[in-house]
């Protein structure tokens, strides 16, 4: 039941409508909107035999209907469309354009006229200059001067010349060429060009030459800049473009527009020369208006960045400031981080410094340790050794002063000769164990400067001693010559052992010279050597120097010497001694670090 | 009393085995008769006998538990006669005055020459018996001495300063004649020929006695 009403009021309604539809289209005229570009009775004028044509032909489809012409503006065609208060509009291909963007006009026929007749290519611009303008040959040109033309909305009247200008980097907008727009008819751009008002003008395309065959202008008297070379009929600066448009707006009947549409291309052209035809393909004027950014595209403009800055100016200050500030914050964030880094960076190498000096003074430490372990180790060893020795010397004694007096048993000699030979093993034993000390550390080899290590002994020296002799080093190695593969304490060792004795020697014959140590190459090995300028040797101590706890100082226990000896040895040296006369010369050899490896094995 | 009279005895006491046992060897080459001891405390235990004969001590300074000093100063009392000679490995200078002080002979630097320990063991010995002699007169008087009487003694001291028989009967307020029969009895008992001997009996059994 409730389908049924509804079906009822769908067809009522219908029917009302259809009805109130055939009522109108009976009555009511069908509206043409023309753009006035310069002067509505000029454009009456203009249209007036369009307006009859299409009378004459409708009257036949469209018994009782009369086209009416409305003469508008821009702005009040762009109203009364938008009202629906036109079925068709006839205007310029720009504005075209715009409308058919913004108020969804559909093209029926394109205007062709004169000697163009191609309507795809029928509106152009021609720049002109004075002929006598000798400065002028080209659109690039006009960069400083002024240029007439008749509206900034004028398509061919000054669009078209713009874009040219654009293309070559100039813009009437930005006051190069400085525009002047003298408005309609566009005979005033002729006249401000003739009288100099301005340096050149903009004709739409073919009015020069209609101008020259009136005998308005003289032939000649005008120029036209960088004319295009592909038109023929007419000179032109610019490129050429679709005509005027008769188009349809959007609600108007395709019945309607259909007959429109016949009635135009059965006109047969005006008196001067237009007529309609298919209309044209009006993308080209899409892309001049989008490189223009005006009509549908002004929005372009608005996105520019001018337009933007001009817009947003405030925003983007307070944008630019925070940034800024960010900016500086982060400078200043990176800067104290930097200065924290830097600080950190020389706090640590300051600990590693000061690690470095620690573990320098750990190997000193080490060092006068290993010595005062070496003398303590020294007093117990003589004390060890003296038992033996005396036992023994107290034997061999006895077994003289028995024999002396005659009294000697083969009993005692045996109990004497077990007791010395067992003694001698006891003493042997001892002095291995030193042997066994001194050799502990000779599997440390490391490479190391000669002359550094002589430098370390040197200060250690003079650190121990108060009145510590000149310890002058001389050399003529470069420094990879004089890189040895030795146990640095070792050589320390020895060398602090030598100092010591060469500054004993001078000082018990109170003398007060420098110590001398040499260092040179010698073969395949480092030859170091160490002279005083004491009392020297006599042959006799000579020959025992070397032994261990034979000794020439009060205080002395004889050990260094001969400890000194088994690591010369160790190195795969030997430690000598020879008279310098005065004084001694200690010598004893190291091997290099850039010795061949086989060679070095074979000593070490 | 006197059983080892004529040999004289080295006492070694040394804790370095060998070395002791060289000392010991090196004394029976030169003729002496030695015995060793490896601590004061094996010769403490073996306690021989330090007032008859001859002899002297070597002693080592440093040893374990008791040292060389130590057992010097336990024997101080004991009536030893055999002088005591120190042996140090290591020269101590102090511990030298203190053993010079506590009455040593001689102080021996490990490692010493076997001449110059056997000179000093040979001055200690002399010494020891020099010692011993004097200490066997002086016994031997008393034992004398001891044989009086105390008027007797009387008598004999202040005969021996030098009275006469009469200066001596004023002085104990005896007869002339009572002092000539104790003169007799004390010349008889003592051995002695006249009063000079009888003087130098009585020094010979106390230094001190005429005072």
């Amino acid at each position: 039941m409730f389908l049924r009403r509804q079906a009822i009021l769908f067809l009522f309604v219908s029917l009302l409508s259809t009805l109130s539809i055939a009522g109108g289209v009976a009555t009511m005229p069908v509206r043409v909107g023309v753009l006035a570009w310069d002067d509505m009775e000029e454009s009456e004028i203009r249209w007036s035999s369009l307006a009859q044509g299409l009378n004459q032909r409708l009257s036949q489809q469209l018994p009782g209907r009369v086209v009416e012409l409305h003469h508008l503006d821009l702005e009040a065609m762009t109203q009364a469309l938008q009202a629906g208060r036109l079925d068709f509009v006839v205007t310029n291909p720009g504005h075209y354009v715009t409308l058919e963007a913004n108020s969804g006009v559909t093209r029926l026929a394109t205007l062709v006229s004169g000697p163009l007749t191609d309507p795809g290519h029928i509106v152009g611009s021609a720049v002109v200059v004075l002929d006598s303008r000798s400065d002028l040959h080209s659109l690039a040109d006009l960069n400083g001067k002024k240029l007439a033309a008749v509206s900034p909305d004028a398509f061919g009247g000054y669009q078209l010349a713009w874009v040219e200008l654009k293309r070559i980097g100039l813009d009437p907008e930005l006051d190069h060429p400085h525009p002047l727009f003298l408005g309609f008819p566009m005979t005033r751009v002729v006249d401000a060009v003739l009288n100099g008002t301005a340096d050149a003008g903009v004709l739409r395309a073919c009015l020069l030459e209609k101008l020259e065959q009136k005998g308005v202008l003289r032939l000649g008297q005008l120029r036209v800049l960088s004319p295009r070379p592909d038109v023929a009929a007419c000179k032109v600066t610019s490129r050429l473009f679709p005509g005027w448009a008769f188009a349809a707006a959007g609600q108007t009947p395709p019945a309607l527009s259909r007959d429109v549409l016949l009635a135009l291309l059965s006109l047969p052209p005006d008196v001067v020369g237009q007529s309609w035809t298919v209309p044209a393909d009006y993308h080209p004027v899409h892309e001049l208006l989008k490189e223009l950014k005006i009509g549908p595209y002004a929005f372009l403009r608005e996105t520019g960045w001018d337009a933007l800055w001009q817009r947003y100016w405030p925003l983007l200050a307070v944008l630019g400031l925070v940034l800024l500030l960010w900016g500086a914050y982060t400078f200043h964030v990176e800067h104290l981080v930097q200065r924290r880094t830097r600080e950190l960076r020389q706090l640590l190498d300051e600990h590693r410094q000061l690690e470095g000096k620690i573990q320098a003074g750990q190997q000193q430490m080490d060092h006068l340790s290993r010595l005062s372990i070496l003398g303590e180790l020294s007093g117990t060893l003589a004390h060890e050794l003296n038992q033996p020795l005396a036992a023994i010397s107290n034997y061999a004694r006895s077994l003289i002063r028995r024999q002396d007096k005659g009294n000697l048993s083969t009993e005692a000699l045996r109990q004497a000769a077990g007791e010395i030979a067992s003694e001698s093993e006891r003493a042997a034993g001892i002095l291995g164990s030193i042997r066994a000390f001194a050799k502990k550390r000779s599997q440390v080899r490391e490479v190391h400067d000669v002359v550094a290590l002589i430098r370390e002994a040197s200060s250690l020296m003079s650190g121990v001693l108060s009145r510590a002799s000149v310890i002058v080093v001389s050399h003529e190695l470069t420094e990879a010559k004089r890189r040895v593969i030795v146990d640095p304490l070792q050589i320390q060792q020895v060398l602090l052992n030598l100092f010591k004795n060469a500054w004993d020697a001078q000082q018990a014959s109170g003398i007060d010279a420098p110590i001398e140590v040499a260092v040179a190459r010698e073969g395949e090995r480092c030859l170091v050597t160490v002279r005083d300028h004491g009392p020297g040797l006599t042959p006799e101590l000579e020959a025992h120097i070397f032994e261990a706890f034979f000794t020439t100082k009060p205080d002395g226990l004889g050990l260094g010497l001969s400890i000194c000896k088994t690591i010369a040895e160790a190195h795969g040296g030997e430690l000598q001694v020879q008279d310098a006369k005065p004084g001694l010369l200690f010598r004893f050899t190291l091997p290099l670090a850039d010795a061949p490896p086989a060679h070095e094995m074979e000593h070490v | 009393m006197s059983d080892h009279a004529g040999i004289p005895l080295i006492h070694i006491v040394d804790d370095e085995d060998p070395f002791r046992r060289s000392l010991v060897f090196l004394l029976e080459s030169a003729g002496w008769q030695a015995i060793g001891y490896g601590s004061a405390e094996a010769f403490l235990q073996a306690s021989p006998s330090l007032s008859s004969g001859g002899g002297c001590l070597v002693l080592d300074v440093r040893m374990p538990r008791i040292s060389g000093l130590e057992l010097q100063r336990r024997l101080q009392g004991s009536g030893s006669l055999f002088p005591v000679i120190f042996m140090t490995g290591h020269g101590d200078v102090e511990l030298a005055v203190q053993a010079m002080k506590n009455g040593a002979v001689d102080f021996l630097q490990k490692p010493f020459k076997d001449q110059q320990f056997l000179d000093a063991v040979e001055a200690a010995v002399h010494l020891s018996l020099k010692r011993h002699a004097a200490d066997q007169r002086c016994r031997d008087a008393r034992e004398m001495l001891d044989r009086l009487s105390s008027r007797e003694w009387d008598v004999a001291r202040l005969l021996a300063r030098g009275m006469a028989n009469k200066e001596v009967a004023g002085q104990l307020g005896i007869s002339d004649n009572t002092v000539h029969v104790h003169r007799q009895h004390v010349m008889a008992k003592t051995e002695t020929g006249s009063v000079a001997e009888l003087a130098r009996l009585i020094l010979h059994a106390d230094p001190d006695g005429l005072d």
